[in-house]
């Protein structure tokens, strides 16, 4: 290209370079996902970076896919990556396998239909095409201008990083910061990747004055003179983009320096000649890349004056070539030319784009129409073409995307003209994609519209339809209120009728009003029986009836209903009833009936039947998901991980896999695998970045356990301090379980005097534990049996603060052997057998709980809490085999070949490590559970064997023959 | 060389900004560490302006904190989260200042610009930083948690219950700080929550204070095109930024 363009070296960025390679393909990327994320102002390199440090990673043979956001609203589902493909595929020279991999992926968009479920199963296939793409070698995909990224590329990405495509993959991508000032969605997603050990997002500062002076130097050839130098540096403040044109000017020797950049290039924009002019204006009009013919097309240059005119613009550097086409240098330059422009020049370019255009399908092909003709002042032609690409987002399953098209449908066809559209049906279907996208307020207000233009009593399906739309946005007693107005309704079918009373039941049931929700469910029932093919209602309402009756003591009834109903659904044959009839069966037994081994038995079979009736990434990994969570709480922990795996290998998405990924790591942590446990719950947080909130607390539990066992308890108190400030105090559950994580920290800190007790922690959990106490007496007996069980565990940790308490501890063992729960069970024990040894009474009752306790964990699998015991008993001298008798001397792991101890005795040597790690005499004898004037006698005697003194001399010697 | 922006503190500061709190009890844990740094900042030390602000920002998070802890909010979810969006604004606006960013939100830039004198009187000073961040940062900050919780701005929702709640924590306050400020302060939150004429007006007091609210509903609607949103930003600025510049002029010290 012309000479003009040659580029600058790239300037104070050498240590970044490094850092993100090493990030993205270093040894601490090995096996996992990796993501940087760069962030800076316009001009401060971040494209630039983008391109050299993908050569580099090519260079090292990863497979690098690069592509960019368009910032003409959501323009279209995944079409970064698309984008990449594409440039990948054209790319491709030798690879045969490699590019035909490329295409079966992109034929697949091609061939991609709306369904449901599809947004799920769409990851998935993405994920296996980049699979078979990478052919084993590291994948990187390099993203720019991510500000711009639509919704289902953000769910992509979210899914790959969180390791669920099962896939090694790197990506890189740059955000313009200013973009993420306001209300950018990116701005949540990357304050909760940041924390990440596998993310890095760094902030890439404007140049400082020593590398802006090198840049322009180098630009220029030359040293700058002071004055020269000082004036680049004060106008360009470091911003390296800014750096390279001022130097330019310098070097060419125009007159002065300008003195902003706006200047520049309206400078540079005036010296073009004409034809060149109009190129960099249609090109600034156009979707970039531009391509070549089209850009003929819409100037009419004859191809020798047109390549002149492109030569120009691009020596003047207003404009870059590449084989996919014409780009403005820098997003700088497309605003200081957005005001040069007359708007009836601006509107004639983009007729002339849409009428190239429609002539030749190709990329984004109908949403850069409707993007065209709008802006040509062509609402009638316009519109077609939106709703086309709203369709053709849907096929894609982006909703967000579709509803945004719709909208710009609605406002097309609101404008007067000679349109014929059918309004309603444009409201109809803006409406769902609204729900869909969860845009709630909007679906109503679209609704309304609706109900007025169709005018008179609003129909009964409008009900339903509003009724569904509030429940969605949890405005409940909304909800209500419109499916009651649907029953009344004057044309309300049988069926319809139905339909409501089920669904108003299930919101019943949601909302806690059991015995409201059976009536309806009855009502429903009804109704249904008199309906052909109502097996759907029946399902829902015998799920309400079946939940109300169990949770209203009726637990025989409740199970019979939701038994009949699988029937039922089995009869009917329709494959989404049979898998929420499962799926409610099991959720009853393995909730509130607590008949955990036929539960799990029932989600098992569900999930196999499922899975024949074409379900089971979605309905099935659900099933699974109880499967395992019964399958924990009942101490089958192996049987638990199989079933993980097993579900895991239908790459679920969303909220399906967040579920998945707790139930492993809850596994994780009750077998101390620390290294798994923390892989899964970054995978959480990755995907719960992207939204939402109900698996939150879950996750933060998990993560303070987890801590617990590292022996970080303020890290534990962190979690659950956040935890606390974070639940909602109605769900009395899921906090209690938080609280008791929360005390149990600060019993352990004080136990192993490692971190101080917090006392305004500690006042506050016990407020909490009151208030859930408070709150849980109202609540249904099955929510009640499980809050008890860890209320019991909250006020037996409390004990341990103060001198742990034996009889506190038996009451919580009791409560948790009853609700046939083992983990906890022989935790308590654990306790139980402390506390006991700890006041040095009924030491027979303590072997006895240990060695229960040491049974059910090493069944378990439970490495912590097994060796905790097994702490616990050495310290003791209780022997945890039964055979064995009690008291007889452990072979202690430490009795190696340490001359200088050979002389002490295993008692000895237990108390000189405790001396060692500055304990007092007193400190060692509870924790020894010997008397303080016993610890005295072995102090005195390790003193005269080791011929020392005093206890630093003593300790020396322990520390020398414990280095290893 | 020149002196760093933070001058002998600057090592402390940039350090603390460099770790983006994620809950509300590191939030505060942030401010209060933040409020050691402002006092020893020459050469206004104790009294200096964003110190003013800093302290009743920091009296204010403790007791959303504690409120949290007592189970004073329908949806704390909610509230944890705006609480912490809230106060990400008021750091990132800082770390754009450290930066001498033109980026920095001019609503704020008018308050840290006056760190180095002259001295403006504390009322005024903390006022503006409570304009810049409610005018300014409050609506922002209320669409990226309603769209990071798949929720939405809806008046009579448990959100905006909660979100009202936290006008009574500011109220609450208030007349504690009495001791430190004078009596003008509910007239003056009250003010700086509306535009100018509707407080001359002197009516719909609980109208302006959900100004916030109403702006963040308006971001909300046009939140997927940029332009628009930007559009609103830089309405929201210059707002914030013309009531800031009036508070620390002689005209807001009138006001202690």
């Amino acid at each position: 290209m012309a000479s003009d363009v040659d580029t600058a070296p790239l300037v104070g960025r050498a240590e970044l370079v490094q850092t993100v390679r090493s990030a993205l393909l270093g040894d601490g990327a090995h096996g996992q996902t990796a993501a940087v994320f760069l962030t800076g102002e316009s001009g401060v390199g971040k494209t630039r970076l983008l391109g050299e440090i993908g050569d580099r990673l090519r260079e090292q043979g990863a497979v690098v896919l690069t592509g960019s956001c368009l910032d003409i609203g959501d323009a279209s589902p995944l079409h970064p990556l698309l984008q990449a493909l594409r440039r990948f595929d054209a790319d491709l020279s030798t690879r045969a396998r490699t590019s035909s991999a490329v295409r079966g992926l992109l034929q697949m968009f091609a061939d991609e239909t709306a369904g449901p479920d599809g947004a799920g199963a769409l990851l998935e296939r993405v994920s296996r095409g980049l699979h078979l793409i990478a052919e084993g070698r590291p994948l990187v995909l390099i993203l720019d201008d991510l500000q711009w990224v639509d919704r289902s590329t953000r769910q992509l990405l979210l899914y790959l990083l969180a390791g669920l495509g099962d896939l090694q993959l790197s990506v890189l991508a740059a955000v313009r910061a200013e973009s993420l000032q306001g209300a950018h969605p990116l701005r949540r997603v990357l304050t909760e990747l940041r924390r990440l050990r596998t993310v890095r997002v760094l902030d890439l500062a404007p140049l400082g004055r020593a590398d802006t002076e090198e840049l322009a130097a180098a630009v220029v050839g030359r040293t700058l003179s002071a004055e020269a130098a000082e004036q680049v540096w004060q106008r360009s403040g470091g911003n390296p983009f800014v750096i390279e044109e001022l130097a330019r000017d310098l070097r060419d020797g125009r007159d002065g320096l300008s003195e902003t950049l706006r200047e520049i290039f309206l400078d540079r924009v005036d010296a073009l000649p004409q034809h060149a002019h109009a190129v960099v204006h249609a090109v600034a009009a156009g979707v970039e890349p531009v391509q070549h013919w089209l850009l003929a097309q819409v100037l009419r240059l004859p191809e020798d004056e047109l390549i002149d005119a492109a030569r120009a613009a691009v020596a003047h550097r207003l404009l870059v070539g590449a084989d996919d086409g014409y780009r403005l240098r820098h997003r700088l330059v497309a605003e200081v030319l957005a005001h040069e422009l007359l708007p009836a020049e601006r509107s004639g370019l983009h007729r002339r784009y849409a009428e190239a255009l429609t002539a030749a399908p190709g990329e984004l092909h109908q949403a850069r129409l409707a993007h065209h003709w709008r802006l040509a002042g062509e609402p009638a032609r316009a519109l077609p073409a939106a709703v086309a690409a709203a369709q053709e987002a849907e096929r894609l399953h982006g909703y967000a995307e579709a509803h945004r098209h719709w909208s710009a449908a609605l406002q097309l066809a609101a404008d007067p003209g000679p349109l014929t559209v059918d309004r309603v049906e444009l409201l109809e279907n803006a409406a769902e994609a609204a729900h869909h996208c969860g845009e709630h307020a909007r679906a109503l207000a679209l609704l309304e519209e609706l109900a007025s233009l169709r005018g008179g009593e609003p129909s009964c399906a409008l009900h339903i339809r509003r009724a569904r739309y509030l429940a969605a946005a949890g405005r409940s007693a909304l909800a209500e209120e419109e499916y009651q107005r649907a029953l009344k309704a004057a044309d309300c079918s049988p069926r319809d009728r139905a339909a409501a009373a089920a669904r108003l039941a299930e919101l019943l049931l949601h909302l806690g009003r059991y015995a409201d929700a059976g009536e309806r469910a009855r009502e429903a029932l009804a109704l249904a029986e008199n309906v052909e093919g109502s097996a759907t209602e029946v399902v829902l309402a015998s799920s309400a009836l079946g939940f109300s009756d169990a949770c209203l003591e009726d637990p025989d009834a409740g199970l019979a209903v939701m038994r009949d109903a699988l029937d039922t659904a089995e009869r009917a044959g329709q494959p989404e009833d049979v898998a929420c009839a499962y799926l409610h069966l099991a959720e009853l037994l393995t909730g509130p009936l607590n008949i955990l081994e036929e539960g799990v038995v029932v989600a098992r079979r569900g999930a196999e039947r499922v899975a024949e009736l074409g379900l089971g990434r979605t309905w099935g990994t659900r099933l699974l998901a109880i499967a395992i969570n019964g399958l924990f709480r009942v101490g089958q922990w192996a049987e638990a991980e199989k079933v993980v795996a097993a579900a895991l290998r239908h790459r679920p998405s969303g909220a399906d896999a967040v579920e998945l990924l707790l139930a492993r790591c809850r596994l994780s942590v009750g077998y101390g695998d620390i290294e798994a446990a923390g892989r899964d719950l970054d995978a959480v947080a990755t995907l719960l970045a992207g939204g939402g909130a109900r698996h939150v607390i879950p996750l933060l539990t998990l993560r303070s356990g987890l801590a617990m066992w590292e022996g970080r308890h303020d890290v534990a108190r962190l979690a659950v301090q956040r935890g606390l400030t974070e639940s909602r105090s109605d769900d009395v559950m899921i906090l209690s379980a938080l609280v008791w994580h929360g005390l149990r920290a600060e019993a352990e800190a004080h136990a192993s005097r490692t971190v101080d007790v917090d006392p305004t922690a500690v006042r506050r959990l016990r407020d909490v534990a009151d208030r859930v106490a408070r709150k849980s007496a109202g609540a249904a007996r099955p929510v009640r049996s499980v809050v008890e069980g860890f209320l019991a565990l909250c006020a037996a940790e409390v004990s341990r603060l103060d001198g742990s308490d034996p009889e506190l501890w038996a009451v919580s063992a009791a409560e948790w052997d009853r609700r046939h729960h083992p983990y906890p069970a022989a935790y308590s024990r654990l306790r139980q057998a402390e506390a006991l040894l700890a006041r040095r009474s009924r030491v027979a009752t303590a072997g006895k709980l240990l060695r229960e306790a040491y049974h059910v964990a090493q069944g378990l699998g439970a490495v912590p809490l097994t060796s905790e015991i097994r702490e616990l008993a050495g310290r003791a001298r209780v022997s945890l085999e039964e055979r064995e008798p009690t008291g007889a001397t452990r072979g202690a792991p430490t009795e190696a070949s340490d001359d200088e101890l050979a002389a002490l005795t295993a008692r000895e040597r237990e108390v000189l490590a405790l001396v060692a790690e500055g304990l007092t005499n007193k400190e060692i004898g509870q924790r020894l559970f010997i008397s303080e004037r016993t610890i005295g006698v072995h102090v005195s005697h390790i003193f005269d064997k080791l011929q020392v003194r005093t206890r630093v001399q003593a300790s020396a010697i322990q520390l020398r023959n414990h280095r290893g | 060389m020149t002196e760093p922006v933070w001058g002998p503190v600057h090592r402390d500061i940039v350090d603390l900004l460099a770790d983006h709190p994620a809950d509300v009890p590191a939030v505060v844990d942030h401010l209060t560490k933040l409020q050691d740094m402002l006092v020893r900042l020459p050469p206004l030390q104790a009294s200096c302006p964003l110190a003013d602000f800093n302290r009743l920002y920091l009296t204010i998070t403790s007791s959303v904190l504690d409120g949290l802890y007592d189970d004073r909010f329908v949806d704390p979810a909610f509230l944890s989260r705006l609480d912490v969006e809230f106060a990400a604004r008021y750091f990132d606006a800082m770390r754009l200042w450290t930066d001498s960013s033109p980026g920095t939100p001019k609503a704020w830039s008018c308050l840290f610009e006056r760190m180095r004198g002259p001295d403006a009187r504390p009322l005024p000073s903390a006022a503006a930083g409570v304009n810049a961040h409610i005018n300014f940062d409050l609506p922002f900050a209320l669409v990226t948690t309603f769209d990071h919780l798949e929720s939405e701005p809806v008046d009579g929702s448990d959100q905006h219950h909660d979100y009202l709640e936290i006008n009574k924590i500011f109220a609450d306050k208030i007349p504690g700080l009495r001791r430190g400020y004078l009596e003008r302060w509910q007239l003056l939150i009250d003010m700086l929550n509306g535009d100018i004429d509707d407080w001359y007006q002197g009516e719909l007091v609980e109208y302006t204070r959900d100004v916030a609210w109403r702006n963040a509903q308006k971001i909300w609607r046009c939140r997927h095109d940029p332009d628009a949103r930007e559009c609103e930003r830089m309405r929201l600025d210059d707002n914030a930024a013309a009531l800031g510049r009036l508070l620390l002029s002689p005209l807001g010290a009138f006001l202690q």
